[in-house]
């Protein structure tokens, strides 16, 4: 892979000194160093006899970081999916260590994600006095949104703005290094058609009105300031923003997670019981969508019967093809809440095209994140599923991109 | 004679009837709750007992976001009372939701990380006060 970090070179036994030419002004990492030994006493074991530099250069065609894209209103880097998804992957994703403690960036072995909240162009104040909200894009320079992401795509490390959410500041920035895997969650990662461009597979998370409700009571009732009324007044003011600039981007992602109140209970206004969706687009490279039993044809499917006993309200399957803002999909749903683990295995068992590496993956994943919101109904399946689906696209991308190898030449 | 009084039914005491307080005799309902990492349950509007949060920073960074996010629904009723659809309506209850956000993220690491140190421990082991010595 050709990433080229700036090493320091305590350990030779003669004094090197790196010089790196000079960052630009967007905050780029030049792809060439330059090793300078200073006398010729001593030579190292790598570098021959002479002071002469050495340039290494790093070659741009085998950048092999995959671009994922999600647009999500929940926040930042923080949430269950992001935390679902890289525990596919394996590692838990941390906070940079020894950076900005309220920076908003997850690193784990192989993943990083972003927080396109970083790429505000106008802090808290600088929003009140233009009166645009976060969701509006003028309060995003996406610009540079485009330029970091590219950069990163291509092996190049940059320093990226931090976005503090407790002061409402715009920190120091903090240096990125291009991972195997970049994700970008916020607001608006599909947006900007350059920055949509570069994704290599896009998801949208939407959650209906209903249960955005329920769940910011759930999430902000214990609060002091607030009430129902401010709950609701704060959805509502911020609805005509997010159905003009966040809404729209549905329908450029390969796959949409829509989280509804549930069928199986009428007039249930709990929001406990969820229907989720799992819209997948047909004909995206490398992604095939999972299926129920025979795909293309739409089938319902209520696991529980006389093979697996399930408690109130159940649980109802149903798959087939569709067409979403003009595009043909298949869309995998599921009613209802898992009460016990065999139900979990059993439905894994019968749902086709999945990616998992081994019978009863999907399950292990669920377990290993169980006490996650959304680990007994639609939300955690689907989200697991396509954390899974991630990592089949980003091994088959891997595998058909051409490796050419890293050249060090004599200067 | 004084002779200690065996324990006796006094005729009018009704005999509790224990028997209902299992809850095995209650309805198996599966109640909507939230269970945390430390085991309570939200029910509904019940304040949760921050009883995690022993460390000063973190009770100062808790309170700092507890009053501002107080100050800043005040705020936001203020401004909307004049024109709920205005530009400046819509800005407040924005901040209103990122700082609802913020503190629900806090709350979120307060409840994983049960001690700093230990977690500064695992990426610094040879810091001094990380030493572990085996004899």
């Amino acid at each position: 892979m050709a990433i080229c970090p700036v090493y320091t070179t305590k350990s030779l036994h003669s004094t090197c000194s790196i010089s790196t030419p000079s960052k630009t002004h967007l905050g780029f990492h030049q792809k060439q160093v330059v090793f300078y030994t200073t006398s010729g006493r001593k030579t190292s074991k790598r570098s021959g006899s002479t002071s002469s530099p050495y340039v290494i250069t790093c070659s741009v065609g085998n950048s092999q970081t995959v671009v994922i894209g999600l647009a999500a209103d929940s926040g930042c880097g923080k949430s269950t999916f992001m935390r679902r998804l890289t525990n596919v992957f394996g590692g838990a994703a941390e906070p940079p260590k020894g950076g900005n403690p309220d920076s908003n960036t997850l690193i784990s072995d192989t993943t990083t994600v972003i927080c396109l909240d970083d790429y505000h162009s106008l802090d808290r104040t600088g929003r009140k006095k233009k009166g645009v909200t976060a969701l509006d894009p003028r309060a995003n320079d996406f610009d540079l949104m485009y330029e970091q992401v590219k950069a990163l795509k291509d092996g190049i490390a940059v320093d990226k703005p931090i976005y503090n959410h407790v002061t409402g500041l715009l920190d120091p920035p903090e240096l990125i290094k291009p991972p195997k895997i970049l994700v970008i969650e916020g607001l608006h990662p599909m947006y900007d058609a350059r920055v949509r461009d570069l994704l290599d597979f896009s998801i949208y998370l939407d959650i209906s009105n209903e249960v955005k409700f329920a769940w910011k009571i759930q999430r902000d009732m214990a609060e002091r300031g607030h009430s129902l009324e401010s709950i609701k007044a704060s959805i509502q003011a911020r609805k005509p923003d997010f159905d003009a600039y966040i809404d729209p981007q549905k329908q450029y992602a390969d796959a949409v997670i829509e989280v509804l109140p549930t069928q199986l209970i009428p007039d249930d206004n709990e929001g406990k019981i969820l229907r989720v969706k799992l819209i997948m687009k047909e004909g995206v490279e490398f992604f095939s969508p999972v299926y129920l039993f025979d795909e293309g044809s739409s089938i319902s499917w209520i696991p529980c019967g006389r093979k697996l006993t399930c408690s109130y309200p159940g649980i109802k399957f149903s798959y087939g093809p569709d067409s979403y803002f003009g595009h043909e999909v298949s869309v995998l749903e599921m009613d209802g809440q898992f009460d016990r683990l065999d139900e979990l295995i059993y439905v894994e068992s019968h749902l086709s095209s999945i990616s998992t590496k081994f019978y009863g993956e999907v399950t292990q994943q669920m377990l290993k994140l169980s006490d996650f919101p959304g680990s007994n109904n639609g939300t955690g399946l689907f989200q697991t599923i396509v954390g899974l689906k991630i990592r089949d696209i980003y091994e088959q991308i891997i595998a058909s991109k051409t490796k050419t190898p890293v050249e060090a030449t004599k200067a | 004679m004084a002779s200690r009084a065996a324990p006796g039914v006094i005729g009018s005491s009704p005999s509790p009837s224990f028997s209902f307080r299992s809850a095995a005799s209650l309805p198996v309902i599966s109640l909507p709750v939230r269970i945390h990492a430390n085991g309570k349950t939200n029910k509904g509007l019940t304040v949760r007992a921050m009883a995690v949060a022993k460390f000063k920073g973190t009770q100062r960074r808790e309170k700092h976001l507890t009053e501002m996010i107080e100050k800043k629904v005040t705020e936001a009723k203020e401004v909307c009372e004049g024109d709920e659809t205005s530009d400046e309506c819509k800005v407040a209850w924005d901040e209103v939701e990122e700082v609802s956000q913020a503190k629900a993220d806090l709350r979120l690491k307060l409840q994983q990380e049960k001690d700093p140190l230990e977690s500064f421990c695992q990426d610094n082991p040879e810091t001094d006060e990380c030493r572990v010595y085996e004899d």
